[in-house]
């Protein structure tokens, strides 16, 4: 099994960026990381910081400025276009309209590497199309203008493209980015199926640190300082995640992975009770910007059983009861506690 | 496996009804071209051509189908297959629907060229040296027009991704390039002048036998070059990004159409003036036709579209019947108009794709 963690990609030191003429723009500092065969692999990071320039440059789509850049264990610039679409695949953000093209004709393109001078499908071809198309799922929509697809079915549709395309490295920049949540998660499922059934390395882009946590075998965190790399847990652990973002406004939560945004404290208050019910209560008074507290506090609001469904908040001066949480969030926040 | 079957079912049908258009082409090809030789201000019959073709007699019915109506003809075909080729590769490498030679001022590049050698070199150029190295001066004068203005809409576009917007400025060069030649005309003698005007008047009619020549080798050059990028251009259609993530080494692609482009229009307007309206319309007709976005049959049906349109602008611009004589030009712009407001007017959410 160490066989299957072998690097099947790795950078040194390699600077990322944009020249032209004599001007250049490095972005970040030197950048070190890997990616072993069949991981799925999350690229994380603030806007703008150079995430997709970095899966450009690990693509082949944009020159590396300094360092070196080997897949499987050869260096990117020995590689011609042919050899390297064979190893490296790609899927940007940019939607593709093209009138009259049917998904097959799409993912037939994938095929580009492998094809004569005219870019003939032969009977190879055809299976491999054909097994792409249904491995994504899009076999009912094979005949389909690729412009009628939805944004989920034709995010599926360059899966298959670059599936066809039989490279062991697929590199996405953003593939869940217009995407709701059940498309979503139908993509990030076949990315980490793909990983598991065809040993594919799949290195993506995204803002759902979330998704990244709970699905990537390795996260790329980019920072100001350069490629932190690593499990998530580990990462988690290192607290790596702490400052990735202003942490005067969001803060981390540890535990589960998640961000909240983080208000203004405006008092403590106590909330006694148990279950579901409370921990939906605190969730509201903590978005109303109060802390929740165990004690030391003169406001407290008892959760009565799960039956009789009241919520009864007790200060120095008086007591109320309430029939939903909205109309107890409302009243604390006109009487303005502050404790 | 029967899935497997329904499979191969469906590609074969597909296979099968592109086939018979292709076929069906070819014959309204046939159809027309006969047509255009028998149609004209003197309408020969059918058994008059069998006569002249086979009798060694010297009759006129002879002298008006070799020397007028079968190089016209001829040319016709030529200029169909060329500047619609030359369109698509355009619409194609730009991803720009509103494509197209003439729209973009690769025509004008190509005037200019030619004023060049007419307005700048040529004044005592004798009609002889005209007939043999000035075609081909004229011609390649015109190729480099072209191709100049090509590298200049190419650098634009890679700018402005609006279609409309590559558009107009495409439309402020070819009138920046008119105004060069105006300015290059008021400055010329008499006699150049005379010469680049009958040469813009242009039309399928006046060629001589070895201007068809250099013109048949040059579309020919041109048809080959469209055939080697038949796949580069199924992979532009994806766009730049993706075209070399899947293998195409893009810069050496774009010379190669570039190449064929500019031949193919620059041949075209050297000879016959500029057409319009045919290299950005037909391509349109094309896909409607044959509803693929795949050049393996894009081009081959490009060609055989470009050619029917052509000859029927021609038979048209003939008037059959009359001793009138219509200008090619406003035949093929009647024709190529409606289908570009078509395409401008199609379904909102079909506005910026091609």
């Amino acid at each position: 099994m160490g066989d299957r963690i072998r690097n099947i990609l790795s950078f040194k030191n390699i600077e990322i960026g944009f020249t032209s003429g004599k001007f250049r723009h490095v972005l970040l500092p030197p950048l070190n990381g890997s990616a072993g065969n069949g991981e799925l692999i999350a690229v994380i990071g603030k806007n703008g910081i150079g995430k997709s320039t970095l899966l450009r440059t690990v693509a082949g789509l944009q020159a590396l400025l300094a360092g070196e850049l080997t897949i499987d264990s050869k260096n990117i610039k020995e590689y011609s276009r042919v050899q390297l679409s064979a190893k490296i695949g790609y899927i940007s953000t940019e939607i593709i309209k093209v009138s009259n093209m049917k998904v097959y004709d799409l993912v037939s393109l994938g095929r580009f590497p492998h094809t004569n001078w005219l870019g003939r499908i032969n009977a190879t071809d055809d299976n491999v199309i054909m097994e792409a198309i249904t491995k994504t799922g899009m076999l009912e929509f094979r005949d389909r203008p690729i412009t009628e697809l939805s944004d989920g079915e034709r995010q599926r549709a360059m899966v298959a493209m670059v599936l066809a395309q039989d490279a062991g490295i697929m590199v996405m920049d953003e593939p869940t980015a217009f995407l709701d949540i059940s498309s979503r998660f139908e993509i990030i499922q076949l990315m980490h199926e793909l990983t598991r059934s065809r040993n594919k390395t799949i290195i993506f882009s995204t803002h759902d640190l979330t998704m990244a946590l709970s699905q990537a075998d390795k996260i790329w965190l980019l920072k100001e300082q350069g490629v932190i790399e690593g499990a998530p847990e580990d990462l988690m652990l290192e607290g790596a995640f702490n400052t990735l973002f202003d942490d005067r406004k969001i803060q981390f939560n540890s535990n589960d992975g998640s961000f909240t945004i983080r208000n203004d404290e405006k008092g403590k208050i106590i909330v006694s009770g148990k279950g579901e019910k409370k921990y939906w209560t605190e969730k509201a008074l903590i978005r109303a910007g109060y802390a929740v507290v165990d004690s030391e506090s003169a406001v407290e609001i008892e959760i009565s059983g799960p039956g009789n469904s009241n919520w009864k908040c007790k200060t120095p001066a008086s007591s109320h009861e309430f029939d939903s949480i909205y109309e107890l969030v409302n009243w604390i926040r006109d009487n303005d506690f502050i404790s | 496996m029967s899935r497997k079957k329904q499979q191969d079912f469906t590609l074969m049908h597909s296979q099968n009804k592109s086939g018979i258009i292709f076929s069906a082409l070819v014959l309204m090809l046939i159809l027309f071209f006969i047509l255009d030789l028998f149609l004209g201000s003197v309408t020969i019959r059918p058994g008059e051509i069998i006569k002249a073709v086979f009798n060694n007699s010297d009759d006129t019915t002879r002298t008006i189908l070799a020397q007028f109506r079968l190089p016209k003809a001829i040319t016709a075909l030529l200029v169909g297959v060329a500047l619609s080729i030359s369109g698509l590769q355009m619409q194609t490498l730009f991803r720009n629907p509103m494509a197209g030679p003439y729209v973009l001022g690769l025509s004008s590049g190509a005037s200019l060229g030619v004023a060049f050698v007419i307005l700048g070199f040529s004044a005592d150029l004798s009609p002889e040296s005209i007939k043999g190295f000035g075609n081909w001066a004229i011609a390649a004068a015109s190729w480099t027009g072209a191709g100049l203005v090509m590298l200049l809409v190419m650098m634009i576009s890679s700018r402005v991704k609006n279609i409309m917007t590559v558009l107009i400025l495409g439309i402020m060069l070819s009138s920046a390039i008119s105004a060069i030649v105006s300015i290059m005309q008021y400055f010329s003698n008499e006699t150049m002048l005379k010469a680049y005007i009958i040469w813009t008047m242009g039309s399928l009619g006046n060629l001589t036998a070895s201007q068809l020549n250099v013109m048949l080798f040059s579309v020919l050059i041109g048809v080959i070059l469209s055939l080697i990028s038949v796949k580069m251009l199924n992979a532009l259609l994806l766009g730049e990004d993706y075209a070399k993530s899947i293998g195409l080494e893009v810069r050496r692609s774009r010379f190669v159409i570039i190449a064929g482009t500019s031949i193919l229009a620059g041949t075209i307007t050297a000879f016959c003036g500029p057409i319009g309206f045919i290299g950005i319309a037909v391509p349109h007709l094309a896909r409607i036709i044959f509803r693929t976005s795949d050049h393996k049959i894009l081009i081959p049906g490009t060609i055989l579209a470009g050619a029917i349109v052509m000859l029927v602008s021609d038979i048209i611009s003939q008037m059959p019947g009359s001793d009138n004589v219509l200008p090619v030009n406003s035949v093929t712009a009647l024709i190529g108009i409606p289908v570009v407001v078509w395409v401008i007017l199609r379904d909102q959410k079909y506005r910026d794709i091609f």
